[in-house]
C-alpha cells in the first residue's frame, strides 16, 4: 500500500469508467435518435465520467499527504514522555526524528529504549491507519463520482464543451506554472533574505568588506554580524566573471565573425555544431578540468616564472568559464550578425569596401546592440555559474584584484553555507537565502536588459 | 579629379588587404583556438578516464578451511557469509611471501589487495559450500596504489619518486614503498597479476575505496531524477506552450507569461535550488536528498527551455492546417489535439530531449537539496537517498586518493556518453521528421 | 506572350539597334551569367557613353539587376555566380586579373533598389567612402567632402542641422538621396542605380530624378527602372531585356514612339511584362 500503487489504482479505475462512459453513450443513443442525435461523440461522454473520477481523487490524494505529517504529529505528541517535552522543543525534534527513521527504515526492533519503541510503534500503526483511511476515501470518491456522471449521461448533454474546457483550464494552469515557479522563488528567497536582514543589517551586508560566516556562529560572539560583509563575494565574483568574459569575447565574436560572413556552408556546417557541443558539456566537468588540470598547470607556469600562485587562482576559474561562455557569445553573435540585411553589406561593397572593412565598419556597428545584450546575457551566465568556481575558485573571502590570488564568489558561498548538516534558520543559511536574492536581482536586471535589447534591434530589422 | 581617386585609392590597397588577412586569420585563431579548447578538454578527460573502465587483479592460492576462516564446515549460512575472509587472504599472502615477517612488513603486503576482496571471497564461498575445506586460485581486486602502476604497465622496477629525486621524470610516482614494489615485481613476473574490464565500475555503488567505487547508484539516481523531470516537466511544458501558441488572448496577462518564461530561462541553475530547499524541503517536509525533489527542481528549471521549443515547433505548423480543420466543424481543442500536435510532435521531443539532457548534466542545484550524500546503495524508489551522476563526478573531484581521479574522469566519461546518445537522438529525430512546408 | 512574341524572341539571334556609342566610358561584349548551372544573362553586348544616362527595362526576372551588377563585379559576392565575356571600363577589362575589385567599384558606384544606409550617423555614412579609400587627409577636407557630396545629392539642406543623427531617421527618399551622396562621396566615374525609386513615393521619386539629370553632366549613368515614364524622363539611351537577353536598344524617344521589335513593342505597349 503506497501512494503510487493508489495513483495506479486510481488511474486504471478512471479508465474503465471512461470504457463504461463510452459504451452508456452508445447504449444511449440507440434508444433515442442514434448517434446524430447526441450531442457529442461517445469518447467524449468517455472522457467527461473519467474527468469526473481522476480530478477529484487526485485533489485529495494531494490535499491529505499535505496535512497528514501535522496531523500525525499532533496525535504522536501524547505519546512522547513528558520527560522529553521538559527538555524543550529541541529535544522533542530529535526524539521524533529518531523514532520517523526508525519507522522510514522498517526498523522498530532497533530502538532500544521500550519507550521509544512504543511511541514508534504507535506512529507505525497511525501511518497505517491513514494510509488505509485514504485508500478506502479515494477508492469511495472514483466509485460513487464514476456512478453519478455516467447517469448524467443524456443525448443532449454538453460532453464535449465540459471535457474542452478542463482540458483549456489544463493548458492554462500549466502556463501559469512558469509564473508560480518566478512567485516560488521571489517568495522563497525573499523571505529568508528578511529573516537574514532582521539579524544583519542590510547596509552592513551589502557594504561590509569581511566576510567570514563560520566566526559569526558562535553566539557569544559580540559583534558577529560584522563577518557578513559581502563585498568580497562581489568582487570575487566580478574578478572571475571579468576574466571569463576576457577570454569568451574575443573568441566567440570572432569565432562568430568568421562563421558567418567567411565561412563556407560546408566549413559552418561542421564547426558550428563543434562549438555547441562545448556549451553542451555538463559545467562540473568544465569544473574538473579547472580544478584538476588548468589550476596546476597556471600554478607549476607561475612558479616557473617566479610567481606565486594560488592553487585555487581566480584566473584559472575565470578561464575556465571563459571556454564554457564561448559558445553561448558565438551562437548569440552569430544569429545577430547573421540578422544585419544584406542590402547594408552590399551597400558597403559596392563603395569599393573590402569583406573586413565592411565587417568591421557596417556589420558589426549595425548588430552592435544585439551584440552588447549577448554578452550582457553571457555576462548573467557567468555571474550565475556554480560548479566551475565551487571546484576551482576559494572558499577565503579575499578582497584583491589579483587573478593570481584565491577568491571567493557569491555562489561558491551559496553552496559552501548550504551544504553541510546545519539548522535551518542560523544566520549562516540564511545568510545564503540573502546571497542567493542578490545573485536572482543582479541576474534578473541583466537579463530584462539584454532580452529587451535584442528584442529592439530585431525589431529594427524585421 | 577622377584621377584623383583613382591614385589614392591605389596607394591604400595593399594596406587594406593586408588589414584582410589579418582580420580573416583572427578569425581562423579563434575558431581553431575554440576547437582546441574542446579537444584538450575531451583529452585530458579520456587520457585520465579510460583506466577507470580497467581494474588490476591479482592471483593467489586461497585456503578456505575451518583453520584460516575461524568456522566449522557445517556453520549456518549466515555465520559462514561473515566468516574472517581477511584472514584467509592475509594468510594466503603469508603463505605466497614466507620471508616476510616483521609486523610493518606483513601489513604493508596486505595492503596490495583490496579491502573489498574479502567480501568477493565470501561471495564464491557461499555460491558452494563444497568449496569449504579446499585451496582455490583466485584472482583478487588490487588496491588503488597497485592498481594504478599495474594498469598503466609501469616498470615496477624503477625508484620512486621522492624528495632527493623529484626533478627524476623516470621515477615511479606512487604511494607504495620499495618493499611493496618488490612483491608486486614477483606477482607480475608470477605470471599473477591481470588487468581487465572492471565491472565492479558499473555494478558498485560508491566506496571509500577508490578501487571498489562505482557509479551504479548514481546512474539509478539518474535515471529517476530524470524520470520525474520527464513525468513533471513534458505535460506541463507541452499544454503551456499549446495555451500560449494556440488560445492565449493577447493581453497583459499573456505578454507577463512570456516575459516570465524568457527570463526563468536565464535563472542561475542554483537559485532553483534555494527555491526547492525552502519551498520542498522545508516548507512541504519533503525527504532530502530524494530523487523526487531533485526531479521537480529539475523539472522546474527545464520548463522554459522545452516550453520555448515546442512554442517553435507548433508554431512551424502552417496555419492552413488549423484553418482546414477548422473549416471541417473541429472544436480549436479538437484541432490542436488531432491535427496540430502530431504534426509538432518530433520538434517538441526534439526540444525535450535537449532539456532533459541539461538536466542530467545539472549539479549545482541538488547540492541544495541535499544530493550530495555519501551514497552505497543503490536507492530503490524516488524517495529514498540518491545521488546523481554528476554529483558523484563533484564528489569524487574533491576526493584526495589519486585514484579518485581517474574515477571522476570514469564518470565524466559515461555522463558524456549519454548526453552525445540524447543529442544524437534529438538531431536525427528532427533530420527524420524535419518538413519543409 | 503570343505564340507570335514566343517565335520572335527564339528567333532573336542578336540585338536590334545600335549597342555601341562613339564615346564610350563602359563597354559589355558578349556577356553571359550563370548562377549555378542556370544561365541568366545570354550574350549581351552593350555600351555606355559618357555624360549619358541609359535606362535599363524589361519584365522582372530578365536579369536587368544581373547584369547591371555585373558592371562593378558585385556579383563577386555571389559564390555561385560566373561572369562570361568581356566588359570595359575605358577600354580596359574588368574581368581581367589586374584589376581589383575594391578600386573598381571606388570608380563605378552603386545605387540600390532599397534604400540602404548604414547604421551611422548622416555624416558617417557619407564619410565612409572617402574615409576607408583614404580621400580625404584631413578633417577639413573630409566636411568639404561630405558637405558638397549632400549639396550635390539636393540633401544638404535638409540635414545640415543634424549630420550626426543616424541615417536611418531620414525619410525613405531622403534616404535614398543619402546613399546617391553616400555614392558620389567616393567620386565615382560611373553611378550604376538599380530600381532606385522603386521604394519611393512619387514626390521623393521627382527629387531622384532631377537629380539623375543633374548628375549627367559629372557621371556616366545606368539606371534600371520598371517604370517607363521614369525611363522616358531621365535617359537619353533606352536598352530592353526579355529572359536574359537584350532585345533592343536605341535612343529613348525612338524605342518609346517607333520600337523595331515585336517583344520591345509588346512591352511598350504593356501587353505583357
Ligand atoms: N543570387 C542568385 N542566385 C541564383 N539565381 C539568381 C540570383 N539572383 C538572380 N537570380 C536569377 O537570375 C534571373 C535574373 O534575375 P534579376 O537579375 O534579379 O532580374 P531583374 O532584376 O531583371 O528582375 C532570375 O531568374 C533570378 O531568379
Ligand atoms: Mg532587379
Amino acid at each position: 500500500m503506497s501512494v503510487t500503487n493508489l495513483i495506479l489504482v486510481t488511474l486504471l479505475l478512471t479508465f474503465l469508467y471512461f470504457v463504461f462512459g463510452r459504451q452508456k453513450a452508445f447504449a444511449v443513443a440507440k434508444t433515442s435518435g442514434g448517434l446524430q442525435g447526441m450531442h457529442s461523440l461517445p469518447s467524449h461522454y468517455g472522457a467527461y465520467v473519467a474527468v469526473w473520477c481522476a480530478l477529484p481523487a487526485l485533489a485529495i490524494i494531494v490535499g491529505w499527504k499535505l496535512f497528514e505529517p501535522t496531523v500525525i504529529d499532533s496525535m504522536l505528541a501524547s505519546s512522547i514522555p513528558d520527560s522529553v517535552h521538559e527538555l524543550g522543543e529541541k529535544s522533542v525534534a530529535l526524539y521524533r526524528n529518531e523514532i520517523n527513521n526508525a519507522v522510514d527504515s522498517n526498523n522498530i526492533a532497533s530502538l532500544t529504549d521500550p519507550v521509544k519503541q512504543a511511541t514508534a510503534t504507535r506512529l507505525a500503526s497511525l501511518q497505517n491507519s491513514a494510509m488505509l483511511g485514504l485508500f478506502v476515501l479515494v477508492l469511495c470518491t472514483v466509485i460513487a463520482l464514476g456512478v453519478f456522471a455516467l447517469k448524467r449521461i443524456t443525448p443532449d448533454m454538453t460532453a464535449r464543451h465540459r471535457v474542452e474546457s478542463v482540458v483549456r483550464s489544463f493548458l492554462f494552469i500549466s502556463a501559469t506554472i512558469a509564473i508560480l515557479t518566478t512567485v516560488g522563488i521571489v517568495l522563497s528567497v525573499l523571505f529568508e533574505s528578511l529573516r537574514f536582514f532582521s539579524q544583519v543589517n542590510l547596509i552592513d551586508f551589502v557594504t561590509g568588506l569581511n566576510w567570514s560566516p563560520q566566526t559569526a556562529i558562535r553566539a557569544d560572539q559580540v559583534g558577529s554580524t560584522g563577518a557578513f560583509g559581502a563585498i568580497p563575494l562581489f568582487t570575487g565574483t566580478l574578478l572571475i566573471s571579468f576574466i571569463a568574459m576576457l577570454v569568451a569575447v574575443p573568441f566567440g565574436l570572432m569565432s562568430a565573425i568568421y562563421l558567418a560572413e567567411y565561412a563556407t556552408p560546408r566549413v559552418r556546417a561542421i564547426v558550428k555544431p563543434l562549438l555547441e557541443m562545448l556549451a553542451g558539456i555538463p559545467t562540473v566537468v568544465y569544473g574538473v578540468f579547472a580544478a584538476l588540470t588548468v589550476a596546476p598547470l597556471i600554478k607549476d607556469i607561475g612558479s616557473a616564472v617566479g610567481l606565486s600562485v594560488a592553487s585555487e587562482s581566480a584566473l584559472a576559474a575565470g578561464l575556465v568559464m571563459g571556454i564554457m561562455i564561448i559558445p553561448f557569445v558565438s551562437s548569440l553573435s552569430d544569429d545577430v550578425i547573421t540578422a544585419v540585411p544584406q542590402s547594408m553589406r552590399d551597400g558597403s561593397f559596392g563603395l569599393g569596401a573590402t569583406h573586413s572593412e565592411t565587417i568591421r565598419k557596417v556589420v558589426i556597428p549595425a548588430a552592435l546592440p544585439g551584440i552588447v545584450g549577448g554578452i550582457l546575457l553571457a555576462v548573467s551566465r557567468a555571474i550565475g555559474e556554480t560548479m566551475i568556481v565551487v571546484m576551482a575558485a576559494g572558499l577565503a573571502a579575499n578582497l584583491t584584484a589579483n587573478p593570481l590570488e584565491a577568491v571567493t564568489t557569491v555562489t561558491v558561498q551559496i553552496v559552501t553555507l548550504l551544504t553541510g548538516d546545519q539548522e535551518f534558520d542560523s544566520t549562516k543559511t540564511l545568510a545564503a537565502f540573502a546571497l542567493g536574492l542578490m545573485l536572482f536581482v543582479i541576474t534578473l536586471v541583466l537579463n530584462v536588459i539584454a532580452l529587451y535589447v535584442v528584442r529592439r534591434y530585431r525589431e529594427q530589422y524585421e | 579629379m577622377s584621377n584623383n581617386t583613382t591614385e589614392k585609392v591605389r596607394a591604400s590597397l595593399q594596406k587594406r588587404y593586408f588589414k584582410e588577412k589579418v582580420f580573416r586569420s583572427i578569425g581562423v585563431v579563434a575558431i581553431v583556438a575554440s576547437l582546441s579548447f574542446l579537444v584538450v578538454l575531451l583529452g585530458s578527460i579520456i587520457y585520465k578516464g579510460y583506466p577507470a573502465f580497467k581494474a588490476s587483479y591479482i592471483q593467489l592460492d586461497v585456503t578456505l578451511t575451518e583453520e584460516t576462516l575461524d568456522v566449522s564446515a557445517d556453520a549456518e549460512d549466515s555465520e559462514l557469509r561473515r566468516a574472517n575472509y581477511l584472514g584467509a587472504i592475509r594468510t594466503a599472502l603469508r603463505e605466497r611471501f614466507p620471508e616476510v615477517t616483521k609486523r610493518g612488513d606483513k601489513r604493508n603486503l596486505y595492503r596490495l589487495i583490496s579491502s573489498g576482496a574479502e567480501y568477493a571471497l565470501s561471495d564464491f564461498m557461499m555460491e558452494d559450500r563444497s568449496r569449504f575445506g579446499q585451496t582455490h586460485s583466485l584472482w583478487l581486486l588490487a588496491d588503488d596504489e597497485a592498481d594504478a602502476l599495474l594498469k598503466r604497465n609501469k616498470d615496477l622496477t624503477k625508484p620512486i619518486r621522492t624528495g632527493e629525486n623529484a626533478k627524476n621524470k623516470d621515477a615511479l610516482i606512487t604511494r607504495l614503498n620499495t618493499d611493496q614494489l618488490g612483491w608486486l615485481q614477483s606477482f607480475k613476473e608470477a605470471g599473477e597479476t591481470d588487468v581487465r574490464l572492471a565491472s565492479t565500475f558499473f555494478t558498485n555503488g560508491d566506496s571509500r575505496e577508490a578501487e571498489q567505487a562505482g557509479i551504479r547508484a548514481a546512474l539509478i539516481g539518474s535515471a529517476y531524477t530524470l524520470l520525474i523531470t520527464f513525468v513533471l516537466s513534458f505535460p506541463i511544458a507541452v499544454a503551456a506552450a499549446i495555451y500560449l501558441e494556440e488560445f492565449a488572448p493577447q493581453n497583459k496577462f499573456t505578454d507577463i507569461v512570456e516575459v516570465n518564461i524568457n527570463n526563468l530561462a536565464a535563472v542561475p541553475s542554483i537559485v532553483f535550488g534555494l527555491l526547492g530547499l525552502a519551498v520542498f524541503i522545508n516548507y512541504l517536509q519533503l525527504p532530502r536528498s530524494a530523487p523526487v525533489v531533485g526531479g521537480i527542481v529539475l523539472s522546474l528549471m527545464t520548463l522554459p527551455t522545452i516550453i520555448i521549443s515546442s512554442r517553435a515547433a507548433l508554431k512551424a505548423v502552417p496555419p492552413s492546417i488549423r484553418e482546414a480543420a477548422r473549416g471541417l466543424g473541429a472544436s480549436p481543442v479538437q484541432v490542436v489535439t488531432h491535427h496540430v500536435l502530431p504534426l509538432a510532435m518530433p520538434g517538441i521531443l526534439t526540444g525535450t530531449i535537449i532539456g532533459l539532457a541539461q538536466a542530467l548534466g545539472e549539479t549545482a542545484p541538488l547540492l541544495m537539496i541535499g544530493m550530495v550524500a555519501f551514497i552505497v546503495d543503490i536507492p530503490n524508489s524516488v524517495t529514498d537517498p540518491a545521488t546523481v551522476l554528476p554529483v558523484q563526478v563533484f564528489l569524487w573531484a574533491d576526493a584526495p586518493e589519486r585514484a579518485f581521479t581517474e574515477r571522476t574522469s570514469g564518470a565524466i566519461l559515461v555522463l558524456l556518453a549519454f548526453l552525445v546518445v540524447m543529442n544524437l537522438t534529438a538531431v536525427l529525430l528532427r533530420k527524420k521528421f524535419e518538413r519543409r512546408w | 506572350m503570343s505564340s507570335a512574341a514566343e517565335k520572335a524572341f527564339e528567333e532573336l539571334k542578336e540585338t536590334v539597334g545600335r549597342v555601341t556609342v562613339d564615346n564610350p566610358k563602359m563597354q559589355a561584349k558578349n556577356v553571359d551569367v550563370f548562377y549555378g548551372d542556370k544561365q541568366a544573362i545570354f550574350d549581351v553586348t552593350c555600351d555606355i557613353g559618357k555624360n549619358e544616362v541609359i535606362a535599363m527595362i524589361g519584365p522582372s526576372g530578365c536579369g536587368k539587376s544581373t547584369f547591371l551588377r555585373c558592371m562593378n563585379r558585385m556579383n563577386d559576392t555571389i559564390p555561385s555566380c560566373r561572369v562570361g565575356g568581356d566588359i570595359l571600363l575605358e577600354g580596359d577589362s574588368l574581368y581581367s586579373s589586374s584589376v581589383d575589385p575594391v578600386m573598381l567599384r571606388a570608380r563605378v558606384g552603386m545605387v540600390f533598389q532599397k534604400p540602404n544606409p548604414f547604421a551611422k550617423s548622416i555624416y558617417d555614412n557619407v564619410a565612409y567612402g572617402p574615409r576607408i579609400h583614404g580621400l580625404a587627409n584631413n578633417r577639413a577636407e573630409l566636411d568639404d567632402i561630405v558637405e558638397s557630396s549632400l549639396q550635390r545629392a539636393g540633401l544638404f539642406d535638409e540635414v545640415k542641422d543634424r549630420l550626426n543623427a543616424p541615417g536611418t531617421s531620414l525619410s525613405g527618399g531622403q534616404q535614398q538621396r543619402l546613399c546617391i551622396a553616400r555614392t558620389i562621396a567616393v567620386n565615382p566615374e560611373v553611378i550604376l542605380m538599380d530600381e532606385p525609386c522603386s521604394a519611393l513615393d512619387p514626390i521623393a521619386t521627382a527629387r531622384i530624378e532631377e537629380l539623375i539629370d543633374e548628375l549627367r553632366e559629372n557621371y556616366a549613368i545606368a539606371i534600371v527602372t520598371h517604370s517607363m515614364q521614369q525611363a522616358a524622363r531621365v535617359s537619353q539611351r533606352t536598352a530592353y531585356f526579355h529572359l536574359g537577353k537584350l532585345v533592343e536598344v536605341g535612343e529613348t524617344k525612338t524605342i518609346f514612339t517607333n520600337p523595331t521589335h515585336e517583344l520591345t513593342e509588346n512591352y511598350i505597349t504593356g501587353r505583357f511584362g
